[in-house]
């Protein structure tokens, strides 16, 4: 047996990869520890330490006892979290050396180390904190500014806005610094310190962009007399209701009635008996609330206006519910529904953890007011997170997560009997991570895979014995990617790639040399909020989900991305409803099927242009709330929706806590203006 | 060594600290643990009484309602006040959860990476070192992250080999070890260094000793002859003696700490998975993963007992502090609740079990109390 005893320092390393070295620092000494017993104190000679990112400075920490003397012998331990290197040095001289490493704000901690079973500090036991310092790392020193080409020329009487960026003396983009603009010649052009340029005379004006440490540069701008002289506006619609975007023909024309291009026109909007309207710098227009809407565009003296009046949008219509088909002992994952070669209809349901994913559930849906559960396939799983049927449904594959051998990859089930499905092989190799979502295109399947974050391709001409084929992945070698879902269609598979946002693919559209198994890439879009779950394209719109779990519960919206320009892609419209998260989406014949988790079924009219936020314009014409009574789910009273689907005029949700829902929706008769 | 940062790599080790504790027998006390169920985000706070085993407590971790991230492996602080648990799964990276005793409430977090499993702390607490398995990734080097406790940071990520598992400081705080299940390796990492010290390669008839970094980058042919495929380390309490599970082939092996070479070997049953010595370094416990069974060996003689365990793919063990039981996790298959047992490894057999959640893999010991 061995009994307690105290251990030495031993060993506390600084490796500063600025100089490439690794000095092993002192180790503490039964004299160090007796000495910081006295400490009581210690003092730096700053208030607050600031240092330059890769500049080195020294500290030198004073230990005095309660007499104010200093105490010679003892160690000091200072300990920065971020931002300067070494993170932890310890100090039995005069000073210690840091070198600011990461820009921004952070603490440096100062301890004393004292005999072992004295005092800890951040559950360290053997030292005591004394002290704290803030440091300031400054970027390295500004350099340059690079001043962007502005979008329009700046005529007298209009607006635009500059924009630069400041560079440091080693080339990146400088963390912090900001620019000042001027005018060297506020009689031709005023400009505001945050860099809006506004023409008053014809001429040339420098326009200076300044940092704080002085950087300076100037550049010369040419201030045209405006030679607008007349402008109409006319709307595509002067009638509307809320949501409906209404474009306008503007057009400003000079003294001759030439078109002039290059204007940066003003573009306001009033609400004459309402508010809620917005005006877009594209010239569109769209309205949240009811009312009358004056949209004005101007430019020097001209101005011309246009009135909109808009009207709601028809109420949201009834949810009939038709059945439910309950799962009150294990979570409901995602759902495929189909018309099986029997002639029956069915709907497969995976399972999720709670209560044990190891089951896909075949449920005959023929008479959808009647769902009947007929049987189930197990297999090795913890989640079956993903189902999906091939077109002629004779087979469909199942995901596995979790199997108790770790090999997971996918279940390939026949489904020549469709109400009693049976394996027909399997697929794991490289793909043990396992796989949490699939999408079927011919004979191909798109696998994403949890371990390596790519798309796997697998040939899937023989069924019964899937091989891969390759595989597509953003930054091949990057570890730090995730890729979450993947949809395909018309020759363009849509890749969910989380924090990287939406990646188009080539997979045989004829524009970007793809082919289904040699995939190319097409373009990409990310955004703030990350968390890219769920993709789907209608028309020229992709809806694009984020899944954001937070101690509240889910969160997280659908983004709306413009893909017109499919090289360009640009978001334009959301819907976020303020209380839930959303899950996976369906979109058909320009509605929008949202499976909103706490939020239930969500069904949003998504109809002709979309700009703004959907939500906020009552674009919701259906809501279903999937919360199970007493005994029919896993929880009572609460929603979990997770897949829905469209199928023969009927919509089918899955909900984690209860099951499968049928449900009926009849849309909003449209009005014509 | 890998730094994932353009900060330096620093680590605080070892100020003061306990030896291996044990080797007197406590039958009147009650044992706490924690155990990580993988495939239900939860922890289990287990008391066992000497009798029976009860779960106190199921605290959730992970921050996502709706998916599972994999509570992986758990360790507990030297101290008592803090346990450790790994949240694998990330996307990508994986965390750390520091967590407080008794309360079991969240303290603190830290980014780590691809599937991080098995964790161990210097003696002192403030330096954690987690393997991030890569499990489910591409057969590359994967690292070892070092993390400063007190804050939660990651101080540095040290390039090991293929598919890092196992981890464990020695007593003496000098030495951290890990095993490389797809590069067939052992590997010896200096903590005051924080780089690798020593790898030896664990191929039958192939082992060997390798001197610094080098060494670990590919992977191995594990469908070759004599692949040892190591999922654990265990350091004997007075820091002499390593052992080793081979998952591949069912044996552990007794590894001599300073020289690294084999001493003995142990023929177990199929898929020895995890172990742990008692306190007096008098026994060795070994899960077999694949014999849904925990083989005990008296080290003095090599005499194995073997207890099968109460459900199948038999997993984490630990010792009291005592050396009187091993608690044994068993995942269980699919939607089969898995369990914990109590092992008596005097009568070498199961004395209590109960029914945790989905998966229980890590376990870690927190405290033994008199009743």
């Amino acid at each position: 047996m061995h009994g307690m005893r105290p251990f030495a320092v031993a060993g506390l390393l600084a490796a500063t990869l600025a100089h490439g070295l690794a000095a092993q620092l002192p180790t503490a000494t039964p004299a160090h520890r007796a000495a910081g017993q006295r400490v009581t104190e210690i003092r730096f000679e700053v208030e607050e330490l600031i240092v330059r990112r890769g500049e080195t400075v020294s500290l030198t920490p004073t230990l005095v006892d309660a007499s104010g003397n200093v105490v010679e012998g003892a160690m000091a331990l200072l300990i920065a979290r971020g931002g300067l290197t070494p993170q932890i040095s310890a100090a039995t001289g005069p000073a210690v050396e840091l070198t600011g490493d990461v820009p921004g704000s952070v603490t440096l901690v100062a301890l004393v180390v004292v005999e072992p079973g004295q005092s800890s500090a951040f559950g360290i036991p053997g030292v005591r904190q004394l002290a704290s310092l803030p440091v300031r790392v400054l970027d390295y020193p500004a350099a340059s500014i690079d001043i962007a080409e502005p979008q329009h020329t700046a005529y007298t009487g209009t607006s635009i806005q500059l924009h630069g960026t400041v560079l440091t003396d080693h080339g990146g983009e400088h963390a912090t610094a900001t620019i000042r603009w001027g005018s060297l010649d506020p009689s031709r052009a005023v400009v505001t310190e945050g860099g809006v340029l506004s023409g008053v005379a014809p001429g040339t004006v420098t326009v200076t962009a300044s940092t704080e440490n002085g950087v300076s540069v100037q550049r010369s701008v040419q201030v045209v007399a405006n030679p607008v002289r007349s402008i109409s506006i006319t709307p595509s619609h002067a009638e509307t209701r809320t949501g409906d975007v209404v474009a306008f023909d503007i057009v400003a024309r000079d003294a001759s009635g030439g078109a002039v291009d290059d204007i940066a026109l003003d573009l306001s909007v009033s609400g004459l008996a309402g508010t809620g309207g917005f005006v877009f710098a594209d010239g569109t227009f769209v309205a949240e609330e009811p009312g009358a809407y004056r949209v004005l565009a101007g430019s020097g003296g001209a101005s011309a206006a246009a009135v909109v009046e808009v009207t709601a949008r028809p109420e949201p219509t009834d949810v009939e519910l038709l059945d439910h088909g309950v799962r009150a002992e294990v979570a409901t994952s995602d759902l495929w529904v189909f018309e099986g070669a029997d002639g029956e209809d069915y709907a497969y349901t995976g399972t999720h953890a709670q209560g044990g994913g190891e089951r896909m559930f075949v449920w005959r849906v023929t008479d959808p007011s009647n769902v009947e559960l007929v049987d189930s396939v197990v297999v090795d799983a913890r989640v079956v997170n993903d189902v999906k049927v091939n077109e002629d449904a004779s087979w469909a594959i199942i995901t596995r997560e979790g199997a108790s051998t770790r090999r997971n990859g996918i279940v390939v089930l026949d489904l020549a009997d469709p109400a009693h499905p049976s394996i027909m092989g399997e697929l794991t190799d490289s793909l043990t991570g396992g796989i949490h979502n699939v999408w079927i295109m011919g004979d191909v399947v798109y696998a994403v895979n949890d371990g390596t974050s790519a798309m796997h391709i697998i040939d899937m001409s023989d069924p019964g014995s899937p091989k891969h084929a390759g595989r597509w992945e953003i930054r091949p070698g990057d570890t730090n990617k995730s890729l979450h879902d993947v949809w395909a269609r018309d020759g363009y598979a849509y890749l969910s790639y989380w924090d990287d946002g939406l990646v188009i693919l080539d997979v045989g559209a004829g524009t970007h040399g793809g082919t289904p198994l040699k995939p190319t890439f097409v373009s990409s879009i990310a955004y703030p909020e990350g968390n890219t779950h769920v993709a789907w394209r209608d028309r020229d719109y992709v809806f694009l989900g984020d899944e954001i779990g937070t101690a509240d519960g889910m969160r997280g919206f659908i983004h709306v991305i413009d893909v017109s320009d499919v090289e360009n892609p640009v978001q334009v419209a959301k819907y976020d409803l303020p209380e839930a998260g959303a899950h996976n989406i369906w979109v058909e014949d320009e509605t929008l099927y949202i499976a909103y988790y706490q939020g239930g079924l969500r069904i949003v009219d998504v109809s002709g242009t979309l700009r703004g936020d959907l939500y906020r314009q009552g674009r919701e014409i259906g809501f279903f709330r999937t919360s199970p009574g007493e005994g029919e789910g896993l929880q009572p009273n609460q929603a979990m929706a997770w897949g829905p689907q469209v199928f023969k005029g009927n919509v089918f949700v899955s909900d984690m806590l209860s099951g499968l829902w049928v449900v009926k929706h009849v849309k909003p008769r449209n009005i014509a203006f | 060594m890998t730094v994932r940062t353009t900060l330096a790599a620093a680590t605080l080790l070892v100020l003061t600290g306990a030896a291996g504790q044990g080797g007197a027998q406590e039958p009147g006390a009650v044992y706490r643990a924690y155990v990580a169920n993988e495939s239900s985000d939860l922890v289990s706070l287990i008391r066992f009484d000497g009798r029976e085993i009860v779960e106190e407590k199921a605290i959730e971790v992970g921050f996502h309602p709706a998916d599972i991230e994999g509570a992986h492996g758990i360790a507990v602080s030297p101290s008592g006040e803090h346990w450790y648990v790994s949240i694998a799964h990330g996307q990508p990276y994986g965390q750390i959860w520091k967590m407080e005793t008794g309360r079991d409430v969240f303290v603190d977090s830290a980014l780590v990476g691809l599937f991080p499993a098995t964790m161990a702390l210097t003696p002192d607490g403030s330096g954690l070192f987690v393997v991030n398995f890569n499990l489910h990734g591409d057969p590359v080097p994967s690292t070892v992250s070092a993390l400063f406790t007190p804050w939660m940071q990651e101080t540095g990520q040290i390039e090991t080999c293929v598919m890092p598992h196992g981890s464990r400081v020695s007593r003496d705080g000098s030495r951290h070890y890990s095993t490389c299940m797809m590069s067939d390796q052992l590997v010896e990492i200096s903590v005051g260094k924080t780089n690798v010290s020593r790898r030896m390669v664990l191929t039958a008839g192939h082992e060997h000793v390798m001197a610094g970094p080098a060494g670990g980058a590919s992977g191995m042919d594990m469908g070759g002859a004599g692949i040892c495929k190591p999922t654990w380390v265990v350091v004997a309490p007075d820091d002499s003696r390593l052992y080793v599970p081979c998952n591949g082939r069912g044996e552990v092996l007794e590894i001599d700490a300073a020289s690294l070479e084999v001493l003995r070997r142990f023929p177990t049953g199929r898929g020895p998975y995890n172990a742990d010595v008692t306190p007096d370094g008098a026994t060795l416990v070994v899960t077999l993963k694949g014999d849904r069974a925990l083989a005990i060996f008296d080290l003095a003689t090599g005499v194995e007992k073997r207890v099968p365990t109460s459900r199948p793919v038999t997993h984490g063990v630990v010792v009291t502090p005592d050396g009187r039981y091993a608690l044994v996790t068993n995942e269980a298959v699919g939607a089969t609740r898995g369990t914990v047992d109590a092992v008596d490894l005097v009568s070498a057999r199961v004395v209590a079990s109960a029914p945790l959640h989905y998966q229980p893999g890590g376990i870690g010991f927190w405290k033994m109390e008199r009743r």
